[in-house]
């Protein structure tokens, strides 16, 4: 089984600075890691291969400086991570960035699964993963939280809802993305780490991957980012002061004026 | 009022017990804010025949902050940071804290370069301009991130990497400190010293105190028991580690150290105990325990035994919180966490190679590992780590319910490295005679292991019980300590008799004496002063 799974650089933060001019993120001066949900993503291909055999891929665009963190990829245990890196490729929006990693996808030859983290924790979007199976016109199932089975060209996955989760199957090859309910990724070992220090990133540019310049970086992204911020989840707390039994009769009858309804 | 002086009632409950979960009890209590509040109150029991004991955080293991009647004062709202220094010459960090900060709070301060300090004077003020987060670190690193930093000074603390930077005494800079009749002292590394065993402490407001030293000597083994002692000593190192019992914490200078530019850790699992030790001593640098020399000196050296990880399988099989630690695969006997930490990458990879060697020689896989380099790795090596004691006190709370006289034994002996296998050999040869539940862990660099016998019932705690004092005996004689890191306090007192004999325990009473003449300060902790209370 061929797996491909794609990994996003991103800065160990949630307080992305964004320059306000370009409106893309500043990256300098911070940390870069692997985007931690795509972490869940390379765990599962591994798992996949482990019990089935197979290749894992992992797949990544950005400065070259990122080679770093494919080659950490490899210590968690992919056997081998591609670079596509161009100039021309910065600036890109989610679906330059789809239509980039579909073409070093497709350069790749016959895959039977693509692996992605459910969303990346700087740009939040979520739509990597779906526009990439709509450019390689194969299905997507988002927000996979177990495989049950793969077989016969065939993959069953349960996919987290708000209230429980639902049970897909689709045909391979197909692209899932996860949440990391999946699994718990590894920590690498020597020996994995040994196999990274020593491993070649090849490193794909524009024109080896016959990309179109018109869909790729600033050119091909027409999304214009206008602000971008971290949602504040608004809860309000009341602390209720005064002696135990006080305390116990102010929230009951607050409980009791909110006039929720009451199970039997 | 915060230098009222309250009666005891139900609602201080929690301030009678410790993490040692020992219960004590009081009479009255008060909550200094600051300094001046806390001399007050001092002076107002000084007229009085009360004695008090003080606490901090109360994380303590071995009831030191637990109090027997008197007054009880908690320096619990006593939490700001004051200060900072910089001593450009030596490339050296300074910060000046009230008591009751805490550990974590001392190191989110560190880490994000924010000290909210309310006044910064002026060598505050340059000395914060020159502060860049991430650039600096405050070594001692006990469990309980919760510790009071008073409580780590007064029973010097340590943690897993003191096993390469020591435990708190070395930095600690100056001490601010309230004696037992009001008076304060103000001492700072290097200023006042003894002559051999006789010294004379110079108080702030002129007065002095003249006293001598005891004579025996300190075990050379990682220590936390008893007053340190050494001719010609820096009188600082008086009061860090002695219990709170010569003199009241106020305020603490510490140092802290440039962070390393890389920092690795390395859990490595081994099929059987004896390969497991030749590691440790390997990696302590005796070339003869695996043939492979190992140059390069680890932050920390921790080890988890085989019922430490038969433990962590089944807890993490029951809790929620500990189903996301790696996979203990069966074959995995017992594990050795090893710390690096190092200039540059390169330096890092030097030591993974010697290690490989070692581990060759030792015929251990290099797969059966897990190093982790960076902060999402470490924090999951961390979470495992924290879950051995984690999971003791689950099972133990367990037992309590069908019998509350039960608690877990704790050890905390340390012996010099040459005792090494004897001293395993000896914890796990008469736990297995006495047919008891265990595990150990703990800092096996420093030949120091928290073994923790478990009971199931009353019987097996009085057994446990006996075996404690066996081994307080047995340690005493390889020249070894009772208490490594966790203090006396009032648990340990009956061992620390047995290491220092009935001359050691006379002499320390003696000190104290000329600090405090009625033994009216923190009672109990190391020894009691009345000598037929020994016992």
């Amino acid at each position: 089984m061929n797996i491909v799974v794609c990994v996003k650089q991103v800065p160990a933060t949630t307080e992305v600075k964004m320059n306000k001019e370009t409106n893309t993120i500043i990256r300098e001066g911070i940390e870069a890691i692997i985007n931690p949900f795509d972490t869940y993503a390379i765990e599962e291909g591994v798992r996949i291969k482990e019990q089935g055999g197979g290749k894992v891929t992992v797949i990544s665009m950005g400065i070259p400086k990122v080679a770093d963190l494919l080659r950490e990829t490899i210590a968690l245990g992919a056997d081998e991570a591609v670079l596509l890196s161009d100039k021309a490729f910065a600036g890109a929006d989610t679906l330059a960035t789809a239509y980039t990693l579909s073409l070093g996808i497709k350069k790749m030859g016959p895959v039977d699964l693509i692996i992605c983290g459910k969303q990346a924790t700087d740009g939040d979007t979520a739509q990597v993963g779906p526009s990439l199976a709509a450019k390689l016109g194969i299905p997507h199932t988002t927000y996979v939280r177990k495989i049950e089975e793969i077989r016969e060209g065939t993959i069953r996955c349960q996919r987290l809802t708000e209230d429980g989760y639902e049970v897909i199957e689709m045909p391979l090859p197909a692209v899932i993305t996860v949440v990391k309910e999946i699994n718990e990724p590894r920590i690498p070992s020597f020996k994995g780490l040994m196999k990274a220090k020593k491993a070649e990133i090849p490193v794909w540019t524009a024109d080896e991957i016959a990309a179109d310049e018109s869909l790729i970086g600033l050119k091909g992204s027409p999304t214009w980012v206008v602000s971008t911020f971290v949602p504040q989840h608004n809860v309000n707390s009341e602390m209720i002061e005064g002696k135990p039994e006080e305390q116990a009769k102010i929230l009951v009858d607050k409980l009791l004026s909110l006039q929720l309804p009451l199970s039997k | 009022m915060s230098t009222e002086i309250q009666p005891y009632q139900v609602e201080f409950d929690e301030y009678l017990r410790d993490e040692s979960r020992s219960v004590g009890h009081a009479d009255s209590i008060s909550f200094p804010k600051n300094e001046d509040e806390l001399i007050e109150i001092v002076r107002k029991l000084s007229k009085t025949e009360i004695p008090v004991t003080v606490q901090g955080a109360r994380t303590g293991l071995a009831a030191a902050a637990v109090p027997y009647g008197g007054h009880l004062i908690n320096i619990g709202r006593m939490t700001r940071i004051l200060g900072a220094r910089y001593d450009e010459q030596d490339n050296r960090f300074f910060l000046t804290a009230e008591p009751g900060v805490l550990l974590s709070q001392l190191r989110k301060a560190v880490s994000s370069g924010e000290f909210e300090i309310a006044e910064p004077d002026d060598l505050t003020q340059a000395a914060l301009c020159r502060y860049k987060a991430g650039e600096w670190f405050f070594s001692p690193d006990p469990t309980e991130a919760s510790a009071a930093l008073a409580g780590m000074v007064a029973c010097n603390a340590s943690g897993a990497r003191s096993f390469c930077y020591g435990p708190v005494r070395p930095y600690v800079e100056a001490l601010r400190l309230v004696l037992v009749d009001g008076r304060t002292l103000h001492i700072r590394r290097g200023e006042q010293k003894a002559k051999g065993r006789d010294f004379c402490l110079n108080l702030d407001d002129g007065s002095y105190i003249i006293g001598k030293l005891p004579d025996y000597a300190m075990p050379k083994v990682k220590n936390a028991s008893g007053y340190y002692i050494e001719e010609d000593m820096d009188l600082i190192d008086l009061f860090i580690g002695g219990e709170g019992t010569l003199g009241i914490i106020t305020q603490i200078e510490l140092r802290l150290l440039p962070m390393p530019k890389a920092v690795w850790g390395i859990t490595t699992f081994f099929p059987d105990e004896k390969s497991a030790l030749r590691f440790v001593r390997g990696l302590r640098g005796e070339k003869e325990a695996t043939g492979v020399e190992f140059s390069v000196k680890p932050a920390a050296i921790e080890f988890f035994n085989h019922k430490a990880l038969d433990l962590l399988r089944i807890q993490k099989q029951k809790i929620a919180a500990f189903a996301h630690i790696q996979e203990l695969k069966a074959t995995y006997y017992n594990a050795v966490y090893t710390e690096f930490h190092a200039d540059s990458e390169e330096k890092v990879w030097e030591m993974v190679e010697q290690m490989n060697q070692m581990l060759e020689a030792l015929g251990v896989s290099p797969e059966d590992t897990w190093v982790a380099n960076n902060p999402r790795d470490m924090e999951k090596l961390l979470v495992f780590r924290h879950a051995v004691p984690e999971s003791v006190n689950m099972l133990i709370d367990q037992r309590r319910q069908k019998d509350p006289a039960i608690t877990k034994l704790g050890t905390d002996m340390a012996v010099p490295d040459q005792y090494l296998d004897k001293i395993m050999d000896m914890y796990n040869g008469e736990i297995q005679t006495n047919g008891l539940d265990y595990v150990a862990f703990g800092h096996i660099g420093d030949n120091h292991l928290h073994v923790n016998i478990l009971p199931r019932d009353m019987e097996d705690y009085r057994k446990g019980k006996a075996l404690y004092l066996q081994w307080a005996n047995a340690v005493s004689a390889m020249g070894g300590t009772v208490s490594a890191e966790h203090g006396v306090g009032k648990l340990k007192a009956p061992f620390l008799a047995v290491m220092m004999t009935d001359a050691g325990i006379e002499q320390m009473r003696a000190l104290k004496a000329v600090f405090d003449p009625q033994g009216h300060l923190n009672p109990g902790n190391m020894f009691t002063m009345k000598k037929e209370g020994d016992a």
